[in-house]
């Protein structure tokens, strides 16, 4: 990803066919000069002396301004007011270095020229200002044009990065969440159990069912109600009671005027799976889970306490911590210094999750 | 064969531990299960008291893996009775299953059908019926378990911080060794107990955690619960019944090799 990193570079290609490329265009211009000269301000000379005069004092100016603003500032974008400057010295030195060339090359008389010039001073002047002005404003618009797109790109590549990395993001939830070990185990049972009893096995396969679902579709939205967290957790809850038999025991509240309250989703859910994984599932006689929801002074407190092994079991997964460390990001995100999370020790034994969000 | 073949099962989820029973009884009538164990604690002392023929192993047990169990099996066997065959039973096959391919008698994944555990059983039998197998039988699971710990990762792949200054609380003050000082750490239910030339004092750890923070160049496992600092070791000294020791360098007391370790102390 190169986001922020995209230099403004106007143009990328090698100098000598940028140069090339603008020289085609001056020509152009003074060609377009030679014929504004020749039958517009009525400057009393052919066209084929106009065009030499043109080509030679359009050339120059470009030369000096073009030439210049390649050896001042490179292939970076010049800054406005020495620009302006150095067009002002080069239009009229490009104007009367182009012109003593082309009365040399025309093979006229100096003097007459001169005395020509003065005649037709404000015409040639004209002329000369207008076209490096209108060459020199092309120029620079087209320069501004390609910084632009360039930053239009970088603008491009970075919402595709944001969005990369909140898709990525989603992954990794669901596939923290769906841990093959936890799929596999519960398969096995169910394999197992469509045998020995068929009726268990059923709702054992729907509980699964309404796990898998809840948890894919809960990943992709931003918002959900508790009552579909609470039933994601009593499905999630069921599928390891049936697999930890005895040694798990649970217990959801949820008040029945939080059902429709929205919060985000994942809440729960990781530190369900955290307590089972870490605390319960490790401990030799288990335990149990208890998990509430409760309104108090107008802020949400959802809690997960266990019986399990508690923080300071003989190994604590570095997942934990992870996880743990993910959904404080996600809170400070979301709610900013509103919400809070901690994780205690339970008496007499296992953990305590509590975060405190705004209703 | 007069005497029946008994095995144990060791299985913390009761479905899955029932039916892998109840297909072992249709496929193997004669097969006396001894029981099914929740826990790898459990597992390990019921094996170890009733020496089985066959024991099945699941991997992700509470208390003890089935890795775990089996390595502890291994280091406390008394010599005089033959190693059970091991069969490692795991849903998930988070240890690649080429690890267990030379390892265990057999590597099932749950669930694991009538078809599957046919098989089993017949690898099983033909094993049981060579009694020359049975005998190199703790010799092959020692060797395998060795390849295996050095291929499962370490329990805290983090760690990777080196340990240099040991802070152990004593009373009310914290203790602070370096860790060249130490002797041996020795694993004590929850603690691990940090032995020096003049000091022994107990930090809240467990060695799982403690190993990879260690130089293992410097300090050796050698026992499941003993770690020790080779620059302390004068000697290691094997018994009349083939028990290998260590002798610490200006200190009396010598700690026990287990056969897992064993081969760290071959002659050059």
């Amino acid at each position: 990803m190169q986001d922020a990193t995209i230099q403004l570079k106007p143009d990328s290609r090698p100098i000598p066919v940028i140069l090339l490329r603008h020289l085609a265009i001056v020509l152009l211009f003074n060609l377009i000069g030679a014929l504004l000269g020749t039958y517009t301000m009525y400057v009393d000379r052919s066209f084929f002396e106009n065009l030499v005069f043109a080509m030679c004092v359009g050339t120059l100016a470009w030369g000096m301004i073009d030439g210049g603003r390649l050896l001042i500032w490179g292939r970076a974008v010049p800054s406005r007011l020495p620009f302006i400057l150095l067009v002002a010295i080069a239009m009229p030195a490009a104007k009367f270095l182009g012109s003593v060339i082309a009365t040399q090359a025309l093979g006229l008389n100096p003097q007459n020229i001169i005395d020509h010039q003065s005649k037709n001073a404000t015409g040639t002047i004209i002329i000369t200002v207008l076209l490096c002005s209108i060459i020199t404003w092309f120029f620079w618009s087209k320069g501004q044009m390609a910084v632009l797109k360039a930053s239009f790109e970088a603008e491009k590549a970075r919402a595709a990065a944001i969005e990369k990395q909140a898709l990525q993001a989603q992954l990794q939830m669901l596939q923290a969440q769906i841990e093959p070990h936890m799929l596999f185990n519960t398969l096995a049972n169910l394999q197992a159990l469509i045998a020995v009893d068929a009726p268990r096995a059923q709702r054992m396969l729907e509980q699964l069912i309404q796990y898998l679902r809840a948890t894919l579709s809960s990943s992709r939205s931003q918002q959900t109600s508790l009552e579909h967290e609470f039933s994601l957790l009593e499905a999630y809850l069921g599928l390891m009671q049936v697999r930890m038999g005895a040694r798990l025991s649970y217990a959801l509240q949820l008040p029945p005027d939080l059902r429709k309250t929205m919060v985000p989703p994942m809440l729960l859910q990781p530190l369900a799976e955290n307590a089972i994984k870490h605390a319960l599932e490790p401990k030799i006689d288990g335990g149990h889970i208890d998990v509430r929801a409760i309104q108090e002074a107008g802020m949400l407190k959802l809690s997960v306490t266990d019986t399990g092994l508690g923080l300071d079991g003989p190994v604590r997964q570095p997942g934990t911590q992870l996880g743990i460390a993910n959904l404080r990001e996600r809170l400070r995100v979301l709610y900013g210094e509103q919400a809070s999370f901690s994780l205690t020790s339970n008496t007499p034994c296992g953990a305590a999750a509590h975060i405190t969000i705004p209703l | 064969m007069t005497r029946p073949i008994r095995a144990l099962v060791a299985e913390d989820e009761p479905i899955l531990a029932f039916t892998l029973v109840q297909i072992l009884a249709r496929l193997w009538p004669e097969l006396q299960i001894g029981g099914v164990l929740e826990n790898g604690v459990a597992a390990v002392r019921e094996a170890l008291a009733q020496r089985p023929d066959v024991l099945f192993l699941d991997i992700k047990m509470p208390g003890k893996t089935g890795l775990e169990a089996a390595q502890e099996l291994a280091e406390d066997w008394p010599e005089e009775a033959p190693f059970p065959l091991v069969v490692f039973v795991t849903a998930y096959d988070e240890y690649a299953l080429a690890a267990f391919e030379q390892a265990a008698v057999d590597y099932v994944l749950k669930p694991a059908g009538d078809a599957r555990l046919t098989k089993t059983v017949e690898r099983l039998k033909a094993r049981l019926q060579k009694p020359g197998d049975r005998d190199s039988e703790l010799e092959r699971i020692v060797g395998q378990l060795r390849t295996l710990m050095a291929g499962v990762p370490p329990a805290v792949p983090m760690a990777a911080e080196r340990l240099s200054i040991i802070r152990a609380a004593v009373g009310n003050q914290i203790r602070m060794i370096p860790v060249g000082d130490v002797h041996y750490f020795e694993a004590s239910d929850k603690y691990v107990n940090v032995v020096t030339a003049d000091s022994e004092s107990l930090i809240r750890t467990s060695l799982k955690e403690l190993l990879p923070q260690l130089d293992s160049n410097q300090f050796w496992q050698v026992h499941r619960g003993t770690v020790v600092n080779v620059n302390c070791i004068e000697a290691a000294v094997r018994d009349e019944a083939g028990k290998l020791s260590l002798k610490l360098r200006g200190c009396s007391e010598s700690l026990a090799v287990s056969r897992i370790f064993a081969h760290l102390f071959k002659q050059m």
